[in-house]
């Protein structure tokens, strides 16, 4: 029963059935790479294959800039996760308080920070801070800006974990003794990271993707490193191409993580 | 307080473009990213080697790249390819591009809802399976894909901020900002009008998504 739907679907096709997807199989084939070969002719069409647009991805030195760019995005990506896991248990923690005076200011902020875009946030810390006299240098006013509407969504996601927790939990953790403090941080809040672990994990590549805005602040990830290469070389599409494809495959090595750690455990 | 006010007296009707502008760029390629999004999952249902490999390829790509690296490499580097598309459909085809790959996602999540049961019991009546594809699987896989793409639609308008990257001629609400910034010493009172608009569509959507999923919702 737990076939995929599509076996299913097309299960078992008999001999004719088989000769026909054969068919448009070898037609879909044909097709795309018929499309892909228009690519090529376009850049070859372009003059996008000449040496000078890719001979210096043969120098040691564009790819040490570039994995310093790597680097910068990587740096910003993990601190502004570090301080938004932190930041949102302590938005999780005023969102469930029992007090007024906790609840409405961090359902007040949560809702702020989840629903004005990081860009925004940016232009705040690049173009009006500064003016009110505040600077920030050009790693904070990309990393902060990105952990605080972070923060704000893992609260929720956290949120959604804690609830998940089933009650009789919290009643067994109470009946023992415990204070509400060790119910919480002992038995309810280390079950609900489980539930929610690749929830977190996708909301990491999300902060990976934001960096690429550090080229608006001139800090230097790897989007800044790559305009400063095509400065250089002149050489667009080769360079952004490149770029793409390290980005890509981050991402997709952090989001395949996350399949593996979101299996059930037993 | 007076300050907002003083600003709305200056700004109000340019505001009230860039929330109009934010909201069309949201609405178009939300509806063309779900077409395609579509397209893509009823596709890649389809038991052709060659194209499924393919459409994976692409959901895989547009659900990683940055937005902004797209947004980028479609205004700057396509025209050295010879291919030249104006700033306004640029940003649309970028957000149209990664909503239909995350559209795509959800959809296959929601596809794995439908029991094969189902889906044995329509070929036992003799239905062909695009006539199940259409009346079986993909009713119940939309109605269950409610709240993650009420997710993804405030997403999208978050995204458009993108718009503010590309020198077209309308000013969204983040484009809005960055010139008022950069005019005047108006930039604290302009964000928090700003502010206040997306956080209100963003509530607005998620209301809109929640009636929604309570009315299609499947009890099992």
């Amino acid at each position: 029963m737990s076939r995929p739907l599509e076996d299913i679907l097309f299960g078992d096709p008999g001999p004719e059935a088989q000769t026909t997807t054969r068919a448009v199989s070898m037609t879909a084939a044909a097709v795309l790479l018929l499309l892909a070969m228009g690519v090529v002719m376009r850049f070859h069409g372009a003059g996008q294959f000449e040496a000078r647009l890719w001979k210096f991805f043969a120098w040691p030195t564009t790819w040490a800039f570039l994995a310093s760019g790597l680097l910068g995005t990587l740096a910003s990506a993990a601190m502004a996760a570090v301080i938004a896991l932190a930041l949102g248990l302590v938005l999780l923690l005023g969102r469930l308080s029992p007090l007024r005076l906790a609840r409405y200011p961090s359902i007040a902020v949560i809702e702020f920070l989840r629903g004005v875009p990081t860009l925004l946030l940016i232009y705040v810390c690049f173009l009006v801070l500064p003016s009110a006299g505040i600077k920030l240098s050009t790693y904070w006013m990309l990393t902060l800006p990105i952990a605080l509407s972070t923060a704000a969504v893992v609260a929720e996601v956290y949120r959604a974990g804690v609830l998940a927790v089933p009650r009789g939990q919290t009643d067994a953790a109470r009946s023992l003794g415990l204070t509400e403090a060790q119910v919480f941080f002992l038995i309810v809040f280390p079950q609900a990271l489980r539930y929610i672990v690749p929830a977190l994990v996708a909301q990491l590549v999300i902060v990976v993707k934001d960096t690429t805005f550090g080229y608006v602040v001139t800090y230097g990830e790897l989007m800044q490193n790559a305009k400063v290469l095509i400065a250089n070389y002149h050489a667009l599409v080769p360079v952004y191409l490149v770029v793409a494809v390290l980005y890509c495959l981050v991402n997709y090595a952090i989001s395949k993580a996350s399949r593996r750690l979101g299996r059930p455990m037993h | 307080m007076g300050s907002v006010s003083r600003l709305l007296a200056d700004y109000g009707p340019a505001f009230g473009q860039a929330l109009l502008l934010t909201w069309k760029l949201t609405a178009v390629s939300f509806v063309a990213g779900f077409a395609l999004g579509l397209a893509v999952t009823v596709l890649r249902l389809f038991p052709l080697r060659p194209l499924r490999f393919v459409l994976t390829g692409y959901v895989e790509i547009f659900r990683n790249i940055p937005s902004a690296a797209l947004l980028i490499f479609i205004v700057f580097a396509l025209p050295d390819l010879q291919v030249l598309i104006d700033y306004e459909p640029s940003v649309i085809l970028t957000l149209t591009l990664v909503c239909s790959a995350f559209t795509a996602d959800y959809l296959r999540a929601g596809i794995n809802t439908v029991d094969g049961g189902q889906v044995e019991a329509a070929l036992s009546l003799g239905m062909r399976p695009m006539r199940i594809i259409s009346a079986v699987i993909l009713p119940q896989a939309l109605r269950a894909v409610v709240q993650p793409m009420t997710s993804l639609l405030i997403a999208l308008m978050l995204s458009t901020s993108l718009a503010s990257q590309v020198p077209f001629p309308g000013r969204e609400l983040t484009a809005l900002v960055a010139k008022i910034a950069n005019d005047s010493a108006a930039g604290m009172p302009a964000f928090a009008v700003a502010a206040a608009l997306y956080v209100a569509t963003g509530l607005l959507i998620a209301w809109a998504g929640a009636t929604l999923e309570k009315k299609v919702r499947i009890l099992r």
